[in-house]
């Protein structure tokens, strides 16, 4: 594994709960990673199995997907389709021997602030410790 | 005279008889030149007319109906292509109203061959429908599969590494497929899949599709018998097939009524597991 390895991370954080969230936990001056790259969509319901590939294939080492929590959704269900839909795209990149943990699926709303600094940093470290996808992908890891 | 063409004779008799209150009854017919689906019509000559080999027809019948819309056609169907017709009557791409479901049970050879758990076409969704042939034993799901856990993370993707990199990237595996119908697809798409690059990039292309085939894919194995470069593919699919069921309580093909899971929200198919980690 690399030395000073510094995981890259995409964030796909949905416009009203963890986007709102990610806000005020700058505007707080809470201590999160910098290592997160966040992508603002209207809902998590819009983040496609495509756009966690794709984002893995562009270099990342790790992909959030944040969300209203279930039942807060600004779209009343959006997020229904993301919590069904993300757990089968972990399982398949287990099954193509990728870590799953590199995908993460989690609740934040706007008002959970301390929650989304949570959240990064246990992800960035867990990536950190899973070391960079390249080295996966090449066979390195083990 | 074996069975098989005792069988054929049957559904070409009852071919005959339907024809009588249908505009077409959809079959395969072998000529000098070999074999095709073709729509058979009153007065043509139906000992033409064959059941092998397995060709998907869900898609063909889908395009006959749209064209004609008053139309009522039969079609002749193998479990799979029966599960297949309930997928795409879900999604509005058939109405199972107006068409005749002339069921063939597959032999214990065949589900062998398939993996196949049903070989016999359920017919209990189907308005108007027949079974022909005698029901045989499901047979044992795909070792690979079932034994897939045991593999690390590292030997499946040295496993799948060296699959995909055969990959020829023909489409074959989507065009053949009974459920896919999309008319702009994900894997023609430039943002997802990089035009001109050979094999497609691991494991963009092959993830896309598994992923799309989740809560669809009615195990016909027509992708694996049509990869020039044998990928097994439906080990995939059957493993998110797997998770599917037990995440969702969805069986793709069972019946018209519930819902693709994927597409709806959690009144109309909740999630079995916990919600997100």
């Amino acid at each position: 594994m690399t030395e000073n390895f510094e995981p890259k991370v995409i964030a796909f954080l949905c416009n009203w709960c963890s986007y709102a969230g990610a806000d005020n936990a700058g505007v707080a001056r809470m201590p999160s990673p910098a290592n997160v790259l966040p992508i603002r969509v209207m809902c998590s319901g819009r983040v496609s199995p495509e756009m966690v590939l794709r984002a893995f294939r562009s270099g990342a080492d790790g992909v959030l997907v944040l969300g209203c929590h279930i039942g807060d959704c600004h779209y009343i269900d959006g997020n229904h389709r993301t919590a069904k839909r993300m757990p089968l795209v972990r399982n398949l990149l287990g099954y193509v021997g990728i870590n799953p943990d590199r995908l993460r699926l989690d609740w934040v709303s706007s008002a959970e602030a301390p929650k989304f600094a949570r959240v990064t940093r246990e992800f960035v470290e867990t990536v950190r410790a899973l070391g960079p996808l390249e080295d996966e992908m090449r066979g390195d890891d083990d | 005279m074996t069975n098989r063409d005792t069988l054929m004779e049957q559904v070409r008799d009852h071919v005959a008889k339907a024809l009588g209150h249908l505009d077409g009854v959809l079959a395969l017919r072998r000529t000098g030149v070999g074999t095709a689906p073709y729509l058979f019509q009153k007065g043509d000559d139906l000992s033409s007319l064959v059941l092998e080999p397995r060709y998907p027809m869900a898609k063909i019948i889908s395009s006959l109906q749209k064209r004609h819309p008053d139309a009522e056609f039969g079609i002749i169907a193998r479990a799979c292509d029966a599960r297949a017709l309930v997928e795409m009557a879900k999604r509005e791409q058939i109405q199972p109203d107006r068409l005749y479901l002339i069921g063939v049970a597959c032999t214990a050879e065949e589900a062998e061959e398939c993996h196949c758990a049903e070989p016999a076409p359920d017919l209990d969704p189907w308005p108007h429908a027949e079974l022909f042939g005698t029901p045989a034993e499901g047979a044992p799901p795909n070792p690979l599969v079932s034994t897939y856990n045991e593999m690390s993370l590292h030997e499946r993707r040295a496993f799948w590494e060296e699959q995909f990199q055969k990959c020829l990237k023909c489409y074959g595996c989507r065009d053949i497929c009974p459920v896919c119908f999309c008319e702009s697809c994900a894997l023609e798409d430039p943002l997802w899949v990089e035009p001109g690059e050979l094999a497609p990039p691991f494991p963009m292309f092959h993830l896309i599709k598994a992923m799309h085939m989740s809560g669809r894919c009615v195990a016909c194995r027509q992708c694996e018998l049509a990869c020039p470069a044998h990928i097994p593919l439906t080990v995939l699919y059957d493993l998110i097939q797997q998770d599917v069921g037990e995440m969702l309580g969805y069986e793709p093909g069972a019946d018209l009524e519930t819902p693709p899971p994927l597409q709806v929200t959690f009144d109309k198919a909740p999630l079995r597991t916990e919600i997100a980690e």
